[in-house]
């Protein structure tokens, strides 16, 4: 794995642990064994260890992948190379900084934007998708903002400003969600020098999420809406009434 | 202009590029020969064909808007601060105006029988 303290250290380095396998060894389990009984300043992010929380991203064998959700016998052979994600900071070993990839997730406003804030806060009824409005951003809610896609995203690498497939498809996602109004603000933050077009649909970033989303997709789609500068046409959220409790 | 803009102006310049380099690549290496093709007395020649003076100059402006905004678009890439943002938006902007402006002379020049030389 690759091991790197930037306090103490010119560049990275490669160091080998031996690790015994086991059927079923995650490359998470692999690396908090080297942990716990090899070498204890090994520095690494994890948390849910079943694909939820998004905290183990690293480059596994060349590729970005989350360590929980790979197995070691699916990489074949004898030998497992981890690595820090790409297009990221290290502040040690596996660990990346994340902070600015969470930071251009917020400036998409990745949250309901309405009118009527007071309705928003104290909603008086149920604001329903219709199932074809829940379908055409279903996948893009499973993003566990890991960071795999803007780690192997070829824009990322160069261009500092440019927000990333997480943050562009997260955009897409609340600009086409019925109940939001905030689509039109979000177009226009997008349609910048560095903003959705830098994207040139290299398509990494749909290759290595663990999730199955399609950021690719969700990019090409919110270009669409970004050059004819329209929010999709809709009917609204169908509201029903909030139930009268009963006696 | 809004990028949105530019980039419709990118991918416009870039289909209707493709169709005129088609034609112009046919014209010079199908139709005529390529080694008589390039000779001077032959081009001079083509210019006096108003129509095809008019395509010259509309591939001339397509292809170069087109290089321009695209060199333009790696630059933004390579570096984000403001003033090479700046530097680079008219740079672009001076350097279509400049080459844009030199060939329409020499397709002028070429048209009215004056040296484009």
């Amino acid at each position: 794995m690759q091991r790197f303290d930037p306090l103490r250290d010119a560049k990275p380095r490669m160091m080998e642990y031996a690790v015994p396998r086991r059927e079923g060894m995650t490359v998470l389990d692999a690396l908090l064994y080297a942990r716990d009984y090899l070498d204890h300043s090994i520095a690494l992010r994890f948390s849910c260890r079943q694909a939820s929380c998004g905290s183990c991203g690293m480059k596994i064998n060349g590729r970005p992948r989350l360590a929980c959700y790979t197995q070691v016998a699916e990489l074949g052979g004898e030998r497992v190379v981890a690595q820090p994600m790409d297009n990221f900071v290290i502040i040690k070993d596996l660990v990346t900084d994340l902070e600015s990839f969470f930071a251009k997730h917020r400036e998409m406003m990745p949250y309901v934007i309405r009118a009527d804030t007071d309705e928003l806060e104290h909603p008086s009824a149920e604001y329903l998708m219709k199932p074809e409005e829940l379908e055409k951003v279903l996948q893009f809610t499973y993003c566990i903002k890991c960071g795999l896609c803007t780690s192997s995203c070829p824009t990322a690498a160069t261009d500092s400003d440019f927000p990333g497939p997480q943050a562009l498809t997260q955009a897409y996602r609340y600009a086409m969600d019925p109940r939001d109004e905030g689509g039109r603000k979000r177009l226009e933050l997008l349609d910048s020098v560095h903003g959705v077009w830098r994207c040139h649909y290299a398509g990494s970033c749909s290759y290595v999420c663990p999730k199955g989303v399609d950021p690719a997709l969700g990019i090409q789609l919110l270009k669409r809406h970004v050059m004819s500068g329209k929010t999709p046409r809709r009917e609204g959220a169908k509201v029903f009434s909030a139930p009268t409790p009963q006696k | 202009m809004k990028e949105s803009r530019l980039m419709l102006i990118q991918y416009a310049t870039a289909v209707v590029a493709v169709a005129l380099v088609s034609v112009h690549l046919i014209m010079q290496g199908v139709i005529y020969p390529y080694t008589t093709a390039i000779s001077f007395s032959n081009i001079l020649s083509i210019y006096n064909n108003g129509f095809y003076a008019v395509f010259l100059e509309a591939l001339l402006v397509v292809v170069l808007v087109h290089g321009f905004n695209g060199v333009r678009i790696i630059l933004h890439e390579i570096r984000q601060t403001r003033a090479w943002g700046t530097w680079v938006d008219a740079g672009t902007v001076v350097a279509i105006v400049v080459t844009v402006g030199y060939g329409t002379r020499t397709v002028i020049l070429a048209v009215f029988g004056g040296s484009p030389a």
